[in-house]
């Protein structure tokens, strides 16, 4: 299937939004390995997921076209 | 039932005119006894020795309306308010500039004042938004707070 990823603050500068072709890969939990693998800075550094237009508080299953968002440490205010 | 999710972002900083104007809008409320207003400012830190010229926010707009329609709807159902507004900056504020406004009324004081604490504590923890620090040699390091 195809998702989309967005990224955010910091993350955003070594991850470019762009579609991603997954096989193997079916829930949250399984992107979060499969990015910290392919990106390797992002598994040093506190992160969360949105999918769609929520923030991911557990794992949670991924459909085709879905939209993933990596956000660093929110620094608003 | 009505869902009208209200736009927070200003594109810029947040003119002192435009508080003004806020401020003055409300004298036809009568019912109201007490405002509460937060103003956040852009602080020129110094960092290594390196002066903060300016922060630059960012947001991720979609998620970050729906969360502070959430927060908009807890704090209405928890205080007593006549009116509530919110308004934070995206694009580039310089230091000494005004960045993010919060502004409760209720009949009478306290909880316009708690309300308004609460808001701002949620949104720095909860709205998806980051800020740039821009020191004045054109390097940067992404806030966080605190």
């Amino acid at each position: 299937m195809e998702i989309q990823i967005i990224s955010f603050g910091k993350i955003s500068e070594f991850i470019a939004h762009q579609k991603l072709e997954i096989s193997d890969i079916s829930n949250t939990d399984e992107l979060k390995a499969y990015l910290e693998t392919s990106f390797p800075l992002l598994s040093n550094m506190k992160y969360k997921l949105s999918l769609n237009k929520d923030i991911v508080q557990e794992n949670t299953a991924i459909s085709n076209q879905d939209t993933v968002g990596i956000m660093p440490p929110f620094s608003g205010g | 039932m009505e869902r009208k999710v209200k736009n927070i972002f200003i594109n810029g900083r947040i003119e002192p005119t435009f508080i003004a104007d806020s401020i003055s809008k409300h004298s036809a409320k009568t019912t109201i006894g007490g405002h509460s207003i937060f103003m956040g400012q852009v602080r020129k830190d110094e960092i290594e020795g390196k002066l903060v010229a300016a922060i630059e926010y960012t947001a991720y707009q979609e998620l970050a309306l729906e969360k502070m329609h959430q927060i908009r709807e807890d704090i209405f159902q928890k205080y007593p308010l006549h009116c509530m507004h919110v308004y934070h900056s995206l694009g580039t504020i310089k230091a000494g500039e005004i960045c993010l406004f919060v502004f409760t009324s209720s009949t009478r004081r306290k909880p316009a004042i708690d309300a308004c604490a609460e808001i701002v504590e949620r949104l720095k923890a909860e709205l998806p938004i980051w800020g740039k620090e821009i020191f004045e040699d054109d390097t940067h390091q992404w806030k966080e707070n605190s």
